[in-house]
């Protein structure tokens, strides 16, 4: 299978099974709605019945923000401009890539939401490998028999990321980009150098990444019950099969970077309270959804694509899960 | 000093015109100012070892009533060269000294020789040269040298100081020093203080706060390698080139009171000209950064807004020329003022819509007229210069075509521009939310230079915008316009003070403003009213009683009117003099009340909380945290997604 092939199959499978995306979905928006209500509390008061809330209503009262984040704290701290529109992905994105800290409440939540794709990552990849309906049952037995692997996984991957945020980013960042333009005078010649930082930078953490999605796919596909194992394994997949993995991995950036750019254009702005609030919040939606569709699109190429080359094309080693009885039932059963 | 008539000023105003003098090569005829310190400075540059050496003649003269046993020097260069300087150790209360710092990025300014003559033969003064730090009493600053005179100097005397010196440019540090072949040189040069009737007015170089030196005459020549573009204070006057590889440019400016330069191989040359019919013309030149050649225009517009608008409200820019420098990237010699030259400072990306390269130009320029004109002492009044500046600056980019939010990501270098967020005068030119958080952090009238550092140029810039722009929406800007003008004109090559400021507010205003400066200059108490209470309920005869409870949360007073609109759509509006705590109004309607308004015009703002300002019946805050918590969702959503690539 060519790393063309197998992304073409990630998107059918990804398609075949709508009720994945509308879970994380669903998920993503839970773990935010919580966090959106207490800030929708925070300035619901600090408006009151002030007319100030007319205008930002309306379209946007950049003074009442500012007011309102001068007093806030927490998760009012970052209410600010660039949470509007393609501004709000500008912003995750370039924080993301330049190591920028967030509020502990924010940490929070995508400590949660990383838990969650820790827990349904077994379930979505099992039923991405079985291309076929596994069914709440199937897809829930999945992921709590993969839930505690990929949490022996994860310790891995904590080590690993950590190191690259903790060390590796600030040493390439903080201190050798310094160094490399301290004597720069040309602004070009410094962002050159630092693109080529992130690039660097990017480059490393897309291998790990790579590697950790192969351990991923292998350890469901092949019932692999070693994290460790997996890892290995995912690493021998990617060293005897580079030139499809990286390929297959730089279309789904791609994929990603085409959302990103669809998005700067279809990128609702300030708006209304109205009906417009609900347009623009039903396109950012959307958005959202393409991003989800993007992050299954990975794991659903890289599944065809390690059935494609390694294991039997639609095979899945794992036996059929079956949910243990209550302890009633099998009490009556005896 | 006695005040003026206005029609005495007008008429004063037409006699010392500076359009009616004649300006040619940075000759003033007549002159335009006392020129009692006045330079004549040869400097050698030489860029691998970033050494300057140097030796000038200072002719200067005793305009005071009183006289004088010493000389007292600027040597600013020497706050950079070690950690121990009172810049230094101010600087480090805001912010983290670099790690990177190696021995060759300090700076240093050594004094080989310095003689004196007077009435007498020359005297050399060198080994009785001494530090002193008249501020604090830092015996390790060496920014203020003394030279005791062999004998006092009377009113009227003119001594002739021979200063020799060598220096070390310094890794840009404060808008001076040396990155790649960029060479910025600022306050680089031994300089005098100003000599009052009081005694020396000679400040050490403090973090936040830089000049105040006598008007003369600069007669400069550097030499530097052959083929550097330099850009000077004043004119060039002559290109000679030297048998070793350098070439020396003469400057020459008459009626400034500081000389900067630069040089660097890169800079690319472009020129324009600036035409008002009103007007003197300008010549303008900008040394300009090849990665920026496709900005000139918009630095010549800066520019020439600048020029025009600042000409028509203040008085015309006399002097003919005006070099814009671009600084190199990291120079940190970007939006600084020097007499006859300004650096702007823009970004290889700068889209349309966004602030600068304009802004900076506008202000920049701004400062030749309060700062390089009016010659304030910017160590102790800062605000004359920068605050009046930032107001004029507000009202300058109000003028012009719409600029909007942006903010810059990865690491600074891409821009993004809100197109929702439209800069508007009253909050963001002004600065509105930056005096918000440090309104109560200095009076304004403490000396600038003992200022906590981190929010001094906020009470410097943003509180003085601010309360000149109340100013203008309280009294009007005729009245603003003529008080700023009259000054300007009054003021002109010379130091006034802030009482001078003050006396023309309340002659031209014709009433006593003391009680506004007390609480904007002399107080550090915030403004702050709103509306408490608004009840409106039917009293049973088919009428409505409406409540309007207006409260005053800060300790500054201010008058203000309250207006309360009807669902009929009529509108009451009181007037209330903002001093007690509270006011209630009472009204007995047959609609109700719908809103209740303080400061319905948003005259006061200096206001540090506009929300409290109004109340309505219909209130929209729900709707409104609805929309900007949905926005605020979907960008938590990404920024969780952000997250998920850890999985």
């Amino acid at each position: 299978m060519t790393p063309v092939q197998a992304w073409r199959d990630g998107l059918r499978r990804v398609a075949a099974a709508p009720s994945i995306i509308v879970g994380v979905w669903v998920m993503t928006s839970l773990i935010s709605l919580p966090l959106a209500l207490s800030l929708r509390g925070d300035l619901a008061r600090h408006l009151g019945s002030s007319l100030a809330a007319d205008a930002a209503a309306s379209g946007v009262n950049y003074e009442w923000m500012q007011e309102f984040t001068d007093q806030a704290s927490g998760i009012g701290l970052t209410f600010r401009p660039t949470i509007l529109g393609f501004g709000a992905v500008l912003d995750n994105l370039s924080a993301f890539v330049d190591n920028t800290a967030r509020p502990v409440l924010i940490v929070g939540a995508a400590a949660a939401y990383m838990a969650f794709w820790l827990f349904a990552a077994g379930g979505i990849i099992d039923r991405y490998a079985r291309d076929r309906v596994t069914g709440v049952h199937g897809f829930f037995s999945a992921s709590g028999v993969f839930f505690f692997r990929f949490l022996r996984l994860a310790i891995v991957m904590f080590v690993v990321y950590g190191l690259l945020f903790g060390y590796v980013h600030p040493w390439l960042f903080d201190r050798l980009y310094p160094r490399l333009v301290r004597s720069v005078d040309v602004e070009r010649v410094a962002f050159s150098i630092r693109a080529g930082l992130y690039l660097a930078f990017g480059l490393v953490l897309g291998g790990c990444n790579l590697i950790f999605d192969y351990a991923k796919v292998r350890a469901v596909v092949e019932d692999r019950r070693s994290a460790l194992g997996a890892l290995v394994s995912g690493v021998r997949f990617v060293r005897r099969n580079p030139g499809a993995t990286i390929t297959l991995y730089a279309l789904d950036v791609a994929l990603f970077a085409a959302t990103l750019a669809a998005y700067a254009v279809a990128a609702p702005g300030a708006g209304g309270a109205g009906w417009s609030m609900w347009i623009g919040f039903g396109i950012a939606q959307l958005y959202i959804l393409a991003r989800l569709c993007v992050k299954l699109i990975f794991w659903a190429s890289e599944t065809a694509l390690f059935q494609g080359r390694l294991a039997h094309a639609g095979y899945v080693a794992a036996p059929q899960l079956a949910w243990p009885d209550s302890p009633t039932a099998e009490a009556l059963q005896r | 000093m006695r005040l003026l008539g206005f029609s005495a000023v007008l008429l004063l105003s037409f006699a010392v015109s500076p359009s009616l003098h004649a300006q040619v090569g940075g000759e003033m005829t007549p002159p335009l100012s006392l020129r009692n310190a006045s330079y004549s400075i040869d400097v050698r540059l030489d860029p691998a070892t970033r050494t300057i050496t140097a030796s000038e003649v200072i002719t200067w003269r005793n305009i005071t009533s009183r006289s004088v046993d010493d000389l007292r020097f600027h040597l600013y260069w020497n706050a950079w060269r070690d950690d121990r300087s009172s810049w230094q150790r101010e600087r480090a209360l805001v912010r983290t000294p670099p790690r990177d710092m190696q021995p060759g990025d300090r700076a240093s300014l050594d004094i080989s020789s310095l003689r004196v003559t007077g009435s007498g033969g020359p005297v050399d003064l060198t080994t009785r040269l001494r530090f002193i730090a008249p501020d604090d009493n830092n015996a390790d600053d060496r920014t203020v040298l003394q030279a005791p005179l062999p004998q006092a100097a009377g009113p009227g005397t003119t001594l002739t100081i021979e200063v020799a010196w060598t220096a070390h440019v310094p890794r840009p540090v404060a808008r001076t020093g040396a990155v790649g072949d960029f060479f910025f040189i600022a306050q680089w040069f031994p300089k005098l203080g100003v000599l009052e009737d009081g005694g020396w007015n000679c400040h050490q170089f403090h973090a936040s706060t830089e000049f105040f030196s006598d008007y003369g005459v600069y007669d400069v020549r550097m030499t530097v390698p052959k083929g550097w573009p330099v850009g000077a204070t004043g004119v060039a006057r002559e290109r000679r080139a030297n048998t070793d590889g350098t070439e020396t440019l003469r400057y020459y400016q008459e009626d400034v009171h500081d000389f900067a330069w630069t040089t660097s191989p890169d800079a690319l040359e472009r020129t324009a000209r600036f035409e008002y019919p009103s007007l003197p013309s300008v010549e303008l030149r900008l040394l300009l950064r090849p990665e920026h050649a496709s900005q000139a225009e918009r630095h010549f517009e800066g520019a020439r807004t600048a020029l025009r608008l600042y000409g028509e409200w203040f008085g015309a820019y006399p002097y003919g020329h005006l070099t814009i420098v671009d600084p190199a990237y990291q120079s940190g010699a970007g939006g600084m003022e020097y007499p006859t030259l300004i650096t702007a400072g823009t970004r290889w990306l700068t889209p349309a819509g966004t602030a600068d390269p304009e802004d900076v130009v506008i202000h920049e320029t701004g400062h030749q007229f309060f700062y390089g004109i009016v010659g304030s002492n910017e160590f102790e009044n800062a605000w004359m210069d920068e605050g009046i500046n930032t107001f004029a600056e507000a009202r300058v980019m109000d003028a012009r075509q719409a600029t909007y939010y942006s903010q810059r990501y990865f690491g600074g270098f891409i821009p993004f521009v809100f197109r929702d967020i439209r800069l508007d005068r009253e909050h963001m030119w002004n600065r509105l939310a930056g005096y918000r958080r440090a309104a109560t952090t200095d009076r304004q009238s403490t000396p600038s230079y003992r200022y906590y550092p981190a929010t001094g140029g906020l009470i410097t810039y943003n509180k003085t915008a601010l309360w000149l722009n109340t100013m203008e929406r309280w009294l009007g800007w005729p009245t603003v316009q003529r008080t700023l003008s009259t000054f300007f004109v009054r003021w002109q090559f010379k130091h006034p003070t802030p009482e001078d400021f003050f006396h023309i507010a309340n002659d031209v205003a014709g009433r006593d403003l003391s009680w506004y400066f007390d609480q904007v200059y002399r107080g550090s108490s915030t403004f702050d009213y709103g509306i408490q209470e608004l009840r409106s309920a039917a009293d049973g005869g088919g009428r409505f009683r409406t409540e309007v409870v207006v409260r005053r949360y800060g300790d500054a007073t201010f008058p203000i009117d309250v207006r309360t609109t009807f669902d009929d759509g009529e509108q009451v509006t009181e007037h209330w003099d903002g001093r007690e705590r509270w006011q209630l109004y009472v009204y007995e309607r047959t609609a109700k009340a719908r809103t209740a308004e303080a400061d319905p015009a948003r005259v006061l703002l200096l206001d540090v909380n506009e929300t409290n300002n109004s109340r309505t019946l219909r209130p929209q805050g729900e709707a409104a945290a609805t929309k900007w918590s949905l926005k605020w969702m979907v960008w938590l959503q990404d920024c969780l997604l952000s997250w998920s690539v850890f999985v």
